[in-house]
């Protein structure tokens, strides 16, 4: 039987390829204007005006150290709770899960406007250290749930094998749990950097203007620049996930049993 | 011995603490909005509901929420139940998820690529001659009637709803589809009995979950909508900055109500999921 690819080629490329190739398409171009009967102009000025903000370069730099702090305790708060949520039956467990979901329905926004005083209070507004902890907000929940799945699918067998050998707590989280582990570890740094890039309101509260991160000259971007810059500004954003995911990848590089690319595979 | 006893609570402790920060959060949102100047007072819920802004503000943005996420979860699991088969494989998932990698204001601003009054497809109208001038290209960014937020969320969600619902169907077996076949059901008994008690569960969650996103997100309203009616959570911040004192605790007033619809919903969906196992269970599905 043969299947016709077409409608699934078609709607994907529609829906999720074209608006990715409009914006790369418009960063290297001059400002459409088809109406007029103009064709697309190639030209780089908006890369090169792009780069030459100075603004843009330390709001990226922060960003990405933002980002990075915030994965960090995403993997760290994630790893120890969805091992205790997947491999523990206690009384309470049920509860427990769900109250570590519930992040997900509150809104954001009440939370930074509520923790605001607080962290002028503590010393923390208006510093990078209080916008990564209102950024966990966002994210944590998403971590616990991936991590929980994650172990759920290792299971309560392998570990306990590797306690009935005599491995240690922590050669079994580097030789078994992380290993395994891996394809989690690649989902979280996606979607933490991604939410964290994503965050305008609470990033300007905690942060109050003086931590300044690249959503935070979006805005701004907005108004003076045309849509070849903001189109190459759109398609920086999506540039940093992808660093982050380099990194990560050259991090698990280091793990035990993986895969080097660079062996031939037989 | 008592130690191994008390290992999952020790390995929940770093989750724990993290949970003092939405809770505390919360909590002061909550009793700044019923602070008076000496004790506890409702009057910043009277003055907000006697706003005709906040009332106008609210339903547009329960409306808006509601809208743009049953529309992307009925797109979602038409997408996923068509098209399970390719996201078996690598390519063909990764570019379903390619939107996934921007931010939500990124994708606002495709959006004004596309659809403003000089945008993409309204250049392509005025040269194709369909129409005269950009002028009579309809408002669709920027609108009174929230279509280019909608757009937005509708277009940016569909990847997330496939990412939940795609293990689910994933995990269907054939065999279903073919025993309601052989007993004589059409497509729609297929999809009624096969696919949808597994995927409600899902559905609620992540309806649950767009929906909360969809009516407290600043980003995407603040690109694309107008000052009048606004979402909520524009309002909120607007007020939350205003720089006088009697407006803040109407921010507070305003997000602490929005977050107790979010809370029931919440509950609804999980005691209609109660009930139902609970049906299941004494075997009266």
């Amino acid at each position: 039987m043969k299947r016709n690819h077409l409608p699934f080629y078609f709607i994907a490329g529609l829906l999720f390829i074209a608006p990715t190739l409009l914006l790369l398409v418009q960063s290297f171009t001059a400002p459409w204007r088809f109406q007029r009967g103009e064709g697309l102009q190639f030209q780089l000025n908006s890369w090169s005006l792009l780069f030459s903000d100075p603004n843009l370069w330390s709001a990226t730099l922060w960003s990405l150290v933002i980002g990075a702090m915030v994965l960090l305790m995403n993997v760290f708060i994630g790893l120890t709770s969805g091992k205790a949520l997947a491999l523990y039956s206690f009384q309470g467990r049920t509860i427990v899960e769900s109250l570590l979901l519930a992040p997900i329905l509150i809104p954001v926004l009440a939370v930074a406007m509520g923790l605001h005083l607080f962290m002028i209070r503590v010393g923390l507004a208006d510093t990078w250290v209080g916008v990564v902890l209102i950024h966990l907000v966002p994210t944590v929940p998403y971590s616990i749930k991936i991590f929980h799945h994650a172990y759920s699918e290792v299971g309560r067998p392998l570990m306990e094998q590797s306690q009935m050998l005599g491995a240690s707590v922590i050669k079994q989280f580097l030789t078994i749990e992380l290993p395994l582990l891996r394809t989690s570890i690649r989902s979280v740094t996606f979607l933490t950097i991604v939410i964290s890039l994503s965050q305008y309101a609470i990033t300007a509260i905690i942060g109050g203007g003086q931590v300044i991160t690249l959503p935070m000259i979006f805005f701004p971007f907005l108004d003076t620049a045309n849509a070849s810059v903001m189109a190459a500004f759109s398609v920086w954003f999506a540039i940093l996930p992808l660093v982050m995911y380099i990194v990560v990848e050259g991090l698990l590089q280091l793990l035990p049993y993986s895969r080097k690319p660079w062996r031939i595979q037989t | 011995m008592r130690l191994f006893r008390n290992k999952p609570w020790f390995l929940l402790l770093p989750a724990l603490l993290f949970l003092i920060l939405p809770s505390y959060g919360l909590a002061t949102a909550i009793l700044e909005s019923i602070r008076g100047t000496d004790g506890f007072t409702g009057e910043h819920y009277e003055t907000l509901f006697a706003s005709d802004r906040f009332t106008a503000s609210f339903l547009f943005s329960v409306r808006t929420a509601l809208i743009a996420s049953v529309l992307s979860l009925a797109a979602g699991v038409l997408l996923t139940r068509t098209f399970s088969g390719y996201l078996e494989k690598n390519i063909p998932r990764l570019s379903v998820w390619l939107p996934m990698v921007f931010p939500h204001l990124v994708w606002g601003y495709i959006m004004i690529l596309l659809f403003a009054e000089t945008g993409l497809f309204s250049q392509l109208l005025v040269s194709l001659g369909w129409i005269e001038s950009s002028n009579e290209f309809p408002i669709w960014t920027r609108d009174s009637n929230g279509i280019g937020i909608i757009l937005t969320y509708i277009w940016k969600e569909i990847p997330f709803v496939i990412l939940m619902l795609f293990p689910v169907y994933s995990a269907i077996p054939r065999s279903y589809y073919d025993l309601v076949e052989t007993l004589g059901g059409s497509r729609w008994d297929q999809f009624k009995t096969v696919e949808w008690p597994r995927i409600l569960p899902v559905l609620l969650e992540v309806f649950l979950i767009i929906f909360a996103f969809t009516l407290t997100a600043y980003e995407v309203p603040a690109l694309l909508g107008t000052t009048f009616p606004e979402m909520v959570s524009v309002l909120s911040y607007q007020w939350f900055y205003s720089g006088s004192f009697e407006d803040r605790p109407l921010a507070f007033a305003a997000m602490t109500g929005t977050s107790f619809l979010i809370m029931l919903g919440a509950l609804a969906a999980y005691l209609y999921l109660n009930r139902k196992r609970m049906r299941a269970m004494r075997g009266r599905l």
